[in-house]
């Protein structure tokens, strides 16, 4: 059996890859990329220490309850975030936030 | 396995009534996307009227829900706590969507982009905060900020869409999708740290964590470390969406770029979400666990500078800025400061109580306030965004002799002057700050507001003494956008003047 | 660690979650980008098969491969012409030392049952099924209150979506 703290090094990992992204990337549809990265994170998170935790076996499903409402927040999410983006993008053909420049800084 | 519960049992049991405020407003948005569906071309009509009664329609099932309840009840098998901390909080935000509300319909009017779209996704937004105050489970804390934050994404790209006369408003859609960006990684931070306590802790429910907090210190195992990481992640998680320093850099292009009634709104509701969840998660899932010797809790002087941070730094910036929605913006993050300083002075044990109900009256006095500011900016702003520099409400006194006195009393309760709500909310902020032994925050509270007063009553100065070019500024606002400034002015002058009001109203209210 | 199906597949999936991250936030083109997200996310739910939760491994590849991850793939085609979409970087090393202090700082708490904390190192023997999921959500033990605000959540954005999405010169 793989310990617990093996997938908490791999979620961590994975939370701080998703961290530079959305810190370093220009592109708006990048950053959101990159948070998809932060959010599985959570969810590896989530399922390990429930999978892990001694109340895993009765009826205490917090855990795994929490990662299922991550996935549907992480859907609508993009789906907003998706759709403002293409938006922006019809009206002025660039997705990165520094060239709009309609506001200063 | 389960045993299934009759309907009745179920209601019973699980005290559905307690969550009636905000589950009618959100049966009475789903009712509304009907009406504006067949409501037609009488849409510009209807839909805010709809939106205005459902507001009520939750308001009067709240006063009746939380009037005769001084003691808390969970429901819902602990997800949902309904105390006179909700019940409060749920005014305040109803208040707060009909001010914001009332000012849209003119707005969006003026701007030829009324669609009833835009007071679903309101009543969406703010029956999220009703649930995010009400949340006593990092799960609903969770999803409820979600449901506060994506129609506020929406609404801040409003005008993204082409109006009437197909013409667009570049600045809204970049605001959406710059708020959107922050909102999304603010939230991936919150919700990792939710998981790193729920982790350290086996639950998610926030009175389990406080029982099962003090065990997990003790052990000083790696169990500990996940908590402390975990509340460190949730400050900035949920320091993103109260915009408090360093995580507020967002604000100003968001505000400026946002509709003025949008910008209105998530100036307040998005702060009470944020406040009232950061108050439950430290005051009363990590207080008395992370209580280290004196009877302080260890986050105190993290939330400390944080404070003190955003009081200088929201103050000072907010000097410089030429723009009056963007002034407000810092002037916003200044305030949030306040608000950390009630924060920070919950964390000593025995004050928590006193704390957090200066917390609430400020909530209280900056809704009312700073609403009445952003409709009187909204009414001398012409619809492509100009006409909202501090240069373009020279001489108002003269043109809106009425309009400028608001303005002046609003100015006056941001500031902190005796006699408007503004500074029963300060004086409580700050006795609660000196009797937990923060006497150096306090201090640093009432020297920024005095630095405060000068860019706020520099709008005064610009309304009556310097001359206006000639030219009188036409009355753009209908009768709707004057009931707003009404109410708001009302509010801040009675909880200014009758200063007692407040304070009695959040007595009973205790979270520790 | 033995050397079994089970350590095997971490390593497997291990490659696939880290090595599809990087290849997200490396790569320059944003179309290769989706296709190291999918990746990624498939090893997670490699993870989430190995950690007994099958239900959970069949969301994520219905939900995160199957419509985020292309519904990110459609926006990447709509909003650059497929040929010329290469990102660049701002902040490169500020992000790159934020990043690399969060991950020391997670990691020094993670592998501290390494030098005598307490982790666990085995799971117990039988876990709740997918159906205490589905009765939990709806019933006693009260996911109640967050079902609810999930499908209101779902509205909204559905409903938030489209308008704002509609190209509409009415």
């Amino acid at each position: 059996m793989v310990p617990l703290w093996m997938y908490l090094a791999v979620a961590a990992a994975l939370f701080s890859l998703g961290v530079f992204g959305a810190l370093s990337r220009r592109n708006a549809v990048a950053v959101l990329m990159s948070v998809e990265l932060m959010l599985n994170a959570v969810n590896i998170n989530l399922v390990a220490f429930w999978r892990y935790s001694e109340t895993s076996t009765d009826l205490l499903l917090n855990g795994y309850a929490f990662t299922a409402f991550v996935l549907i927040v992480a859907a609508a999410e993009a789906a907003v975030g998706l759709a403002i983006i293409i938006t922006v993008y019809r009206n002025r053909r660039s997705v990165i936030p520094e060239e709009a420049a309609a506001l200063k800084g | 396995m389960f045993e299934s519960p009759t309907i009745a049992e179920f209601v019973t049991q699980s005290n559905l009534a307690s969550t009636l405020p905000g589950t009618l407003l959100v049966a009475w948005t789903l009712l509304l996307v009907l009406v504006d569906l067949f409501a037609g071309d009488e849409r510009e009509h209807w839909t805010p009227l709809g939106a205005c009664l459902g507001l009520g329609v939750s308001f009067v099932a709240n006063l009746f829900v939380y009037a005769p309840a001084a003691d808390q009840q969970t429901a819902l098998y602990g997800m949902f706590i309904a105390d006179a901390f909700t019940g409060f909080l749920n005014i305040v935000i109803l208040v707060a969507t009909l001010l914001a509300v009332l000012m849209s319909r003119d707005y969006l009017m003026r701007a030829g982009i009324h669609r009833g779209e835009y007071y679903i996704l309101t009543l969406l937004s703010s029956a999220g905060a009703m649930f995010m105050v009400a949340a006593n489970d990092l799960i609903v804390v969770f999803v409820a900020l979600e449901l506060l934050s994506i129609p506020l994404y929406i609404l801040a790209a409003f005008r993204s869409i082409k109006n009437d006369g197909g013409e667009l408003a570049l600045k809204s859609e970049e605001s959406g999708m710059k708020y959107f960006i922050l909102g999304a990684f603010s939230s991936a931070f919150l919700v990792f740290g939710a998981a790193l306590v729920y982790g350290a802790s086996g639950t998610t429910n926030i009175p389990q964590i406080l029982e099962v907090a003090p065990a997990v210190v003790d052990a000083a195992s790696s169990a500990t470390f996940y908590l402390v990481v975990g509340t460190a992640l949730l400050i900035v998680g949920l320091g993103f969406k109260v915009a408090v320093v360093p995580f507020h850099m967002w604000t100003p292009d968001v505000y400026e770029g946002a509709p003025t009634p949008v910008t209105a709104l998530m100036s307040v509701t998005a702060k009470i979400g944020g406040f009232a969840a950061l108050l439950r998660i430290l005051v009363t899932a990590l207080s008395v666990l992370l209580l280290v010797d004196g009877g302080v809790a260890a986050w105190q002087t993290t939330i400390s500078i944080i404070a003190a941070l955003t009081l200088v730094l929201g103050n000072f910036v907010a000097i410089s800025q030429r723009n009056l929605k963007r002034m407000l913006a810092y002037s916003s993050i200044a305030h949030a400061g306040y608000i950390m300083v009630a924060l920070a002075a919950a964390g000593t044990a025995g004050s928590a109580d006193s704390a957090t109900q200066g917390a609430l009256v400020y909530i209280l006095a900056y809704m009312f306030t700073n609403l009445g500011a952003f409709a009187v900016v909204m009414t001398i702003e012409r619809v492509d965004g100009g006409g909202g520099n501090i240069d373009d409400i020279t001489g108002l006194a003269r043109s809106r002799p009425l309009l400028a006195m608001a303005m002046t009393i609003f100015m006056l309760s941001l500031t902190g002057i005796p006699l408007t709500a503004g500074f029963v909310g300060k004086f409580m902020v700050f006795a609660a700050a000196v009797q937990a032994g923060l006497v150096g925050l306090a201090v640093i509270g009432v020297l920024t507001s005095v630095v405060s007063a000068f860019y706020y009553m520099r709008v005064v100065v610009n309304m009556y003494l310097r001359d206006s070019s000639g030219e009188l500024l036409p009355a753009l606002e209908t009768v709707y956008v004057r009931w707003a400034i009404n109410i708001a002015l009302a509010g801040t002058l009675i909880f200014g003047i009758f200063y007692p009001l407040a304070s009695n109203l959040v007595s009973m209210v205790s979270i520790a | 660690m033995e050397l079994n199906a089970i350590s095997i597949g971490f390593v497997v999936f291990t490659i696939f979650t880290l090595g599809g991250g990087i290849g997200v936030v490396t790569t320059r083109n944003l179309f290769q980008g989706t296709i190291w997200l999918m990746v990624s996310l498939f090893g997670v739910a490699g993870y989430f098969v190995l950690l007994s939760a099958p239900f959970l491994a069949a969301v994520q590849i219905l939900v995160y491969i199957g419509a985020i991850a292309i519904l990110i793939t459609f926006a990447v085609m709509l909003t650059r012409s497929v040929t010329r979409i290469k990102t660049r970087y701002i902040r490169l090393v500020p992000s790159l030392l934020a990043s690399l202090a969060l991950f020391l700082i997670l990691l020094l708490g993670v592998t501290m049952p390494i030098f005598g904390g307490v982790s666990p190192e085995h799971a117990p023997a039988t876990v709740a099924s997918t159906r205490d999921l589905g009765a939990a959500l709806v019933d006693e033990n009260g996911y109640v209150v967050p079902f609810l605000l999930a499908s209101v959540l779902l509205t909204g954005a559905m409903i938030g979506a489209i308008f704002i999405a509609r190209d509409d010169t009415a």
